[in-house]
């Protein structure tokens, strides 16, 4: 702390401690001013970071004719609302929402259940070997997903697996490492005397954990899920790899389709797009919002704690 | 090596002390059953690929026909012959250094911004973490079109303030550039990170600095800066990692043009692997995986290695 001693000098005025306020310094901003523009740049970076998004939906009900006339108007002359019926039309969206909601459903209840059990077995289980275990899934976070890629590719082939959701949903069942680590991490924290009553009890560990633990983790279970949802959700690489045929596309090959057609093309339906991405978008923002506490806490602990 | 960043929270280190494991069963199929879906994980997706990229890196393959060995070619003309390799990795190099440190110093300064209790910090949390959400596909098209020079927002901006234009995605000299900057939208994903490292410094640390003297600028330099670095490590490294296997930006926004000044090694990778124009080269494909995990792994290794000398590590601290 003696680092610390210097001479005073003028301080930033956002403490609330009240002795500061009296204190003769000179060059000293009023509270009200710095906590003012403390908000007025707030609310700029925030304007700029969500006109873009506001810009996109401004777009989708609009006019074949309004979308190209330049200048641009940000309140379209028209509404036309049939576009965000006509637009997801284009590709079949419904057909390509069913894809993109079984594989993300289906991954994200493997990489729970997965995670689950792998980190109750590294946290809580005492077996020969679990330290090296545990460094090994976590070191694999730093392996680089694309060198898997071309292996994986030639072994799902050889499976008769190549194009299909396979090698999508597969690896979610057989454990994801951050979140094996986030999870051991989250069973850590919890006292080992509650194993030790259960066992007095009585009770074996997958009792103990679908029982005991299940409930008291219920935080970390959906945080992974949400997170795991959202990745498969958004996740291009994989299905434009794995994938070769039309109907088994997911939402984001066939957004990037649709987007990839336009290349070259004088007439643009801008407008037809944009309403598909809203469509695209928008479980992920009712998500979001639902989960919000989730989504911030589950990568924050990765930084911080588990709380 | 990861365990020591990675462990970085003392509630888990005290919870975990080796004393009271001992009040665990050992119990050696129960665990082992417990954790054997990441072990065929392991064996499946990181053994198997590591071992069968390796040799698939010696080999002149199409992907359906069977792998022809033919030693080190595909290195040799890697590194001696491909017109575009050297230039592929420099631009890779390039986007990480300037992108990663970008994404860290916004990130940053945004969770520094909103570490306040001030009514409403909320909502500005939500809005900066709001694209990190959104699906990159969907973003990145939006983008595209913004950035379109003829009809895109951003030029019709600059023109409506009497600035210079400029063709964005479409010139070999501002594609890269361009992408970097779409790329600092996602930056409260950091943000995130570093606000949760800033809630966990404790308070009795700023009260001490207070009664010290210590104003804002010195707190944040010699209590905040030092409380985060485990965080600064971990975030580096995760972001390292992630902007050399770049990838969706490239394919969505410009594939790789104009004049291969966005080709980043990993749409190269993918271009050269899995073409539809021309016969996909999978065993030179998997030669530039290697060269690029490689590549990834040193600079891994070095940012752990120098890390010591400015990680602040709490039980050096104590002793």
């Amino acid at each position: 702390m003696t680092t610390l001693a210097t001479h005073p000098t003028p301080t930033f005025s956002d403490s609330p401690d009240p002795r500061r306020r009296k204190s003769p310094m000179s060059v000293r901003v009023p509270m009200h001013v710095s906590r003012l523009s403390w908000y007025l740049l707030c609310v700029v970076l925030a304007v700029s970071m969500i006109f873009p998004l506001v810009w996109m939906l401004s777009i989708a009900p609009k006019s074949d004719g309004d979308i190209n006339q330049l200048p641009p108007d940000v309140i379209p002359h028209k509404f036309i609302w049939s576009n965000f019926v006509d637009g997801p039309e284009q590709i079949n969206f419904l057909h390509l929402l069913g894809n993109t909601v079984t594989i993300t459903v289906l991954s994200t209840i493997g990489a729970v259940l997965s995670s689950m059990l792998v980190g109750y077995g590294l946290a809580r289980v005492d077996f020969a070997g679990r330290k090296v275990w545990f460094y090994l899934f976590t070191c694999s976070i730093f392996l680089p997903a694309v060198v898997g890629i071309i292996p994986l590719v030639r072994f799902y082939i050889a499976v008769h697996l190549y194009d299909s959701w396979w090698p999508l949903i597969l690896p979610a069942f057989l454990g994801n490492p951050i979140f094996i680590f986030l999870a051991r991490q989250y069973y850590q924290t919890i006292p080992y005397s509650i194993d030790e009553a259960a066992t007095i009890d009585g009770a074996g560990h997958w009792r103990i954990f679908t029982r005991i633990m299940f409930p008291l983790t219920k935080p970390l279970w959906i945080t992974m899920a949400v997170l795991s949802f959202q990745g498969a959700w958004n996740d291009y690489l994989s299905p434009l790899i794995y994938l070769t045929t039309d109907n088994k596309y997911p939402l984001s090959l066939g957004m990037a389709e649709f987007s990839g057609a336009f290349a070259g093309v004088a007439v643009t339906p801008y407008n037809f797009y944009m309403a598909t991405n809203f469509w695209y978008m928008l479980p992920l923002l009712v998500l979001f919002f639902l989960a919000q506490r989730y989504f911030m806490s589950g990568l924050g602990s990765l930084g911080g704690g588990t709380k | 090596m990861a365990d020591s960043a990675l462990l970085t929270r003392p509630a888990a280190r005290s919870v975990a002390a080796p004393g009271r494991r001992r009040h665990l069963t050992r119990n050696n199929p129960v665990g082992y059953l417990f954790i054997a879906p990441a072990i065929l994980g392991f064996a499946l997706f990181v053994v198997y690929p590591l071992i069968m990229s390796a040799y698939y890196s010696l080999t002149q393959w199409n992907g359906i026909t069977t792998p022809k060995f033919v030693g080190f070619a595909n290195y040799k003309y890697m590194l001696t012959q491909d017109p575009v390799f050297w230039k592929s990795v420099g631009l890779t190099v390039i986007f990480a250094v300037i992108s990663v440190p970008l994404s860290l110093i916004f990130g940053l300064a945004l969770a520094v911004l909103l570490n306040r209790k001030f009514r409403g910090v909320k909502i500005f949390r939500t809005i900066f973490f709001l694209p990190v959400v959104l699906p990159s596909i969907a973003v990145l098209t939006m983008w595209k079109y913004l950035f379109d020079p003829q009809f895109g927002l951003a030029n019709q901006a600059l023109s409506w303030l009497h600035l210079p234009t400029s063709q964005w995605l479409s010139s070999a000299h501002s594609a890269l550039p361009t992408i970097i900057l779409i790329g600092l939208w996602g930056v409260g994903g950091s943000m995130i990170i570093f606000l949760a490292g800033l809630q966990n410094v404790p308070d009795e640390l700023y009260e001490a600095a207070k009664l010290d003297g210590a104003n804002g600028p010195r707190s944040f330099l010699h209590i905040t800066m030092p409380m985060i670095t485990p965080i600064l490590l971990l975030q580096l490294i995760l972001q390292i990692n992630a902007a050399f296997q770049t990838f969706n930006q490239v394919a969505i926004l410009t594939q790789g043009g104009p004049d291969n000044s966005t080709d980043l090694l990993m749409y190269k990778i993918y271009s050269d692997g899995f073409s539809s124009v021309n016969t996909p080269l999978m065993g030179y494909a998997t030669a530039e995986v290697w060269f690029l995990f490689i590549l990834v792994m040193i600079v891994t290794a070095f940012t752990f290695r120098t890390s010591s000398m400015w990680v602040y590590n709490a039980n050096d601290a104590r002793n």
